[in-house]
């Protein structure tokens, strides 16, 4: 069982806050799906060896230089910013 | 095969001067317009860049210049493609407002060639769904019955396409999310092999899941986008040079296929949908193909070991949404943690948030082994099921659905409840391998039931041959529910 | 009770690759803000990292370089924590399999410090508070690292300076990385503990950041030891934890972190895929890699006759004793090339950095050109140092400077000749000399060693000068 504290807990990590009247909603959510997921544990799974879908490797691109986005494009979508930095405000 | 499919049929009336291209778009356009109150399949529309592409076309079809098999086709690109210049929001409201700067390269392929772009489709929110319901812009309606969902995660591609407001569309597939809707709405969807078609672009739900395919017509029309969009792209480590064009192997002779049945799939599924199954195995078997029956126990933790490591991957690739570089920003905050925090948190759905909840739990310390790494070898277990699998068939039939499409609000109930309708679709994505869902006739709701059609890795020529033969033999009772856009 | 140090050092050295880790951005330093950055370095949706190549063969070529086994298969993961100067809210770094491990740094005391690892990770940006609001600048994210963690073997300040300066000499020698602490391309993270001399069992550590130079990183340290002394003498613990220097006050604070802040969650990044390291990369790198630097000073002794102090001052920079080797190949004169590289070559590079880059207008090439004909007896030292001046200062050739009479030679009669015109031409000085003024004669070889070219054997010169004056 997933108390209230541990989904605070993991809230805190995910960044997401957590109203107080949401609490006992998510928690109860959480749990179903928690015990869902935990089916995995009924089975024994020895190490599959799994690496990556279609065991690729040493996919590598050259060290060669390509022209940066203009400025103006990599702060097009900014909330804020200022003399060309993105700007994170103290407070609203 | 260039007598088949909807996208070969529009590519004849442009070349012989039937129609312009100009007019074309203008009727696709129109009708979206008309009817998307109805089926909420666009959240977008695009006529500017449209227009500007039909012109283009006709200006190449009246200078006698060669056309790519796409060119001035009238198609749709589900909201979690990238496009520059046409904002992109993954239907959340988190990204609202958001203008990519560079393309997808789905994208940039189908611009080359020429495809008229009629707007963006719906979706659940960061493609978290089975019903399109999760969409901040409410869900998009079947076309068969607009009381039912279109499905989901790609229900506004699926719900266009079938109802004649696009000839093809992208959706993408992390646990079902091209060919549940398909199913639903009783088209052709098509998830290829992971690493076949480049993800560069597409807004990640879960990496090592998701993977980009058509949502069409027919299984012809399938293979043409599917060879379109399938090429390695240095962009995306993870795709693979490796996948080989289909369109051309359509119409091979079936007879002697083995097309295997693992009992697992059909246990629990609606009566009416497994009679529809059944009949859809028949005709198969009437084309000369063998039916292998066999069992496949570890399907079973498929669903568990999606959600554990899609949500697990999800919670890492939805962290930079925090408002600082795009999308929405809260307005009320005291210092930076409570801004990134409530911008979240806001902009966010509930669907997303249990997601992005759970995929932090099943990573943080003292449950990684226990989930996360659990889930990672018994993912191994399945790639190696179905390696055995496929050295007894060449094809694996199974339900997409076990259903039908549900009604409108109906799995806003249980989020747990929601999540067993994947069970046929997900392990396909588990295993990274290609399935494809064709209609196979209705229910007793009379809403279109799906066939899924799995193949081993980059078998796509022999799988969509398969898929093809059988559409063609099933014939118009269950195919042609719905007319084709231009032969209206 | 005498305490002793027990230092681990966690370093972080930017790459000297051209681009960025998994874009094509440049990794120029500074730059106006957010100039050096794409969709990619920004963290758009949608966007997927590519690994360059650079970055491994630079780490593999660090981890070879201080003997360290490489790993035939590594990955990489990612490391979550949200913060505004980390894009993508995760660094793409490596966890359990990292490139290198176990490997070794050998101090001037006998002392061996092992390296558990080296891995390759990714930079964040830069942020700049003003006023409680904060500037992004995302240039320098994704700009590729190498953390090279030690195992806690270090015992005093002197062993960690000597590590540092060790590795950085490695680092740079190899290539692989400028160093620069004051640019940042050169961090350190210090994990300090101390423990009762004679005492086996390690103490409770704290590990210290935001060290921004040798110095600083010294005080932090210090501080630190007496810090946790003064805890113990007191009867006190040490708290686990990690510690901010502040250089203002020279003093390390406990920064004030939620208990669960270092929850990472790493896992297997699933945009890249495996790294294989087969035995033929490894010695393919192996054989592109310079020489040992110590094995190359004894070479330069052997091979070129050079004093250990000249040796040393060449091949401090690798690109000089490159320089050096390519200029002294087959001359019968190495000493000549050393010391032109040493004398006129360094009186016009300042500082460090310019011999880092030694940026001369005389190709190695061209240098050995002279010093051939200084083998061939064709121009003396002098004309050499002449010629070098006029070389470096217009970028030409020697040709350019020398005509076919100074390549001539000077034959005995000629130089007599010269030197009764320059004794003729200088009276006055010609009378002090006579006068008793041994100086003057200086004044009368001028003009012979200008009228020669230089070509005239000042000695030989000089006596004949004496001569004739004493007619």
């Amino acid at each position: 069982m997933v108390t209230h504290e541990e989904i605070l807990k993991i809230a805190r990590l995910a960044k997401l806050s957590v109203a107080p009247e949401e609490l006992d909603g998510l928690t109860r959510d959480m749990n179903s799906i928690i015990e869902f997921a935990d089916a995995v544990n009924s089975v024994a799974a020895e190490d599959s060896g799994f690496d990556n879908i279609n065991n690729l490797s040493n996919v590598f691109r050259d060290d060669t230089v390509v022209s940066s986005f203009s400025r103006e494009e990599i702060l097009k979508n900014a909330p804020n910013q200022e003399d060309g930095y993105f700007l994170v405000r103290r407070r609203s | 095969m260039e007598q088949h499919g909807l996208i070969s049929k529009i590519g004849g009336l442009l070349r012989s001067g039937e129609i312009s291209c100009t007019e074309l778009t203008k009727k696709y356009l129109e009708t979206a317009e008309q009817e998307n109150g109805r089926l909420n399949a666009y959240v977008r529309l695009t006529p500017e860049t449209a227009l500007k592409t039909a012109a283009e076309v006709d200006r190449k079809l009246s200078a006698g210049e060669k056309l790519s098999p796409l060119a001035g086709i009238p198609m749709t690109l589900k909201d979690n493609i990238s496009t520059s210049g046409i904002e992109t929001t993954c239907c959340s409201k988190i990204l609202q407002g958001y203008v990519p700067i560079y393309d997808a390269t789905v994208w940039s392929i189908l611009k080359q060639q020429d495809a008229v772009l009629i707007g963006k489709t719906n979706m659940d929110e960061f493609a978290m769904g089975s019903s399109c319901e999760t969409s901040c812009f409410g869900g998009a309606k079947n076309p068969h019955n607009t009381e039912r969902v279109a499905g989901g995660s790609s229900g506004g591609v699926a719900s266009a396409v079938a109802g004649n407001l696009a000839a093809f569309g992208l959706g993408s597939d992390t646990g079902g999310s091209i060919r549940q809707p398909a199913s639903f709405c009783g088209i052709v969807g098509f998830k290829p092999t992971y690493g076949a078609v480049s993800r560069y672009g597409l807004i990640a739900y879960a990496s090592s899941f998701d993977q980009i395919g058509p949502i069409t017509r027919s299984v012809a029309d399938a293979a043409l986008v599917y060879d379109a969009i399938a090429q390695y792209d240095p962009m995306d480590s993870t795709s693979s040079d490796k996948a080989a064009p289909a369109f051309s192997s359509l119409g091979k002779d079936i007879r002697g296929l083995k097309i295997g049945v693992p009992k697992e799939y059909y246990d629990g599924i609606r009566p009416d949908v497994k009679a529809a199954l059944e009949n859809a195995l028949k005709v198969c078997q009437s084309l000369g193909a063998e039916i292998v029956e066999f069992s496949m126990p570890s399907i079973k933790y498929s669903l568990p070991v999606y959600y554990i490591l899609a949500c697990a991957e999800a919670s890492s690739n939805l962290g930079r949404y925090d408002g600082i570089r795009y999308g929405t920003l809260t307005e009320h905050y005291a210092d930076r943690d409570e801004m990134i925090c409530r911008t979240r948190s806001e902009g966010f759905g509930a669907e997303v948030k249990r997601r992005i909840l759970l995929g932090t739990y099943v990573l943080s310390a003292g449950y990684y082994d226990a989930f996360y790494k659990k889930a990672q070898n018994l993912r191994g277990t399945l790639v190696k099921a179905f390696e055995d699998a496929f050295s007894r068939c060449d094809v694996i039939a199974a339900p997409t659905v076990p259903m039908t499409a549900f009604p409108l609000n109906f799995t806003a109930r249980d989020a747990v409840e929601t999540y067993l309708t994947d069970i046929c679709t997900v392990p396909v994505n588990i295993a990274g391998l290609p399935g494809i869902s064709v209609p196979c006739g209705f229910g007793s709701d009379s809403m279109p039931v799906g066939l899924q059609l799995i193949g081993a890795r980059f078998s796509e020529p022999a799988l969509l041959n398969a898929a093809f033969q059988y559409e063609q033999a099933a014939g118009d009772d269950v195919f042609r529910a719905l007319e084709t856009g231009v032969a209206r | 009770m005498n305490y002793e140090l027990v230092c681990g050092l966690e370093t972080h050295v930017e790459l000297a690759t051209k681009t960025k880790i998994f874009c094509s951005c440049t990794t120029e330093f500074g730059g106006e803000p957010n100039t050096h950055c794409c969709p990619i370095c920004i963290g758009l949706p949608g966007t997927l990292p590519k690994l360059n190549r650079a970055v491994v063969e630079y780490a593999v070529m660090a981890g070879l370089a201080t003997n360290c086994e490489i790993s035939p298969v590594s990955k990489m993961d990612r490391k979550n924590y949200v913060y505004p100067d980390l894009p993508k809210a995760y660094q793409i770094s490596q966890y359990d399999m990292p490139l290198c491990r176990n490997g070794r740094v050998d101090l001037s005391n006998g002392r061996r410090i092992r390296l558990n690892r080296i891995h390759i990770e990714e930079d964040a940006g830069k942020l700049v508070h003003e006023r409680g609001n904060t500037f992004v600048d995302y240039n320098r994210g994704g700009v590729p690292l190498i953390e090279i963690v030690t195992e806690p073997d270090l015992r005093s300040i002197a062993e960690v300076e000597e590590y540092v300066e060790k590795l950085q000499m490695i680092l740079r020698y190899i290539g692989v990385s400028d160093c620069k602490m004051q640019e940042g391309s050169l961090r350190c993270d210090v994990n300090v503990s101390v423990r009762p001399a004679g005492q086996e069992a390690f103490g409770t550590r704290a590990e210290i950041k935001n060290m921004n130079s040798f110095a600083h990183m010294v005080k932090a340290i210090e501080y630190e030891y007496d810090r946790q002394v003064d805890l113990l003498m007191s009867g006190e613990e040490v708290v686990q934890e990690t510690r901010r220097y502040d250089e203002e006050s020279g003093c390390t604070e406990g920064m004030r972190g939620k208990e669960d802040a270092d929850d990472y969650r790493y896992f297997r990044e699933p945009d890249l895929v495996t790294i294989r390291i087969t035995d033929e990369m490894r010695e393919t790198l192996r054989a592109k890699m310079p020489e040992d630097p110590q094995k190359r000073l004894t070479r330069f002794g052997s091979d070129y006759g050079l004093p250990e102090a000249d040796a040393r001052l060449l091949i401090e920079h690798r690109r000089i004793a490159d320089y050096f080797e390519a200029a002294a190949k087959g001359t019968k004169n190495p000493r000549a090339a050393a010391n032109c590289i040493l004398g006129q070559m360094f009186a016009r590079l300042g500082s460090e950095a310019e011999k880092e880059r030694f940026d001369v207008a005389v190709s190695p090439e061209r240098l050995r050109e002279l010093i051939l004909l200084l083998d061939a007896g064709k121009i003396r030292m002098n004309l050499v140092k002449s010629t070098l001046e006029k070389m470096l200062d217009s970028g030409k050739p020697a040709s350019d400077f020398l005509n076919e009479k100074d390549l001539a030679g000077l034959s005995a009669d000629d130089l007599k000749a010269i030197c009764e015109k320059a004794v003729a031409e200088n009276e006055a000085a010609a009378a002090d000399y006579r006068a008793g003024k041994g100086k003057a004669l200086k004044a009368i070889l001028g003009s012979v060693m200008k009228a020669t070219r230089g070509r005239a054997d000042p000695q030989e010169a000089e006596r004949l000068l004496a001569e004739l004056l004493k007619k």
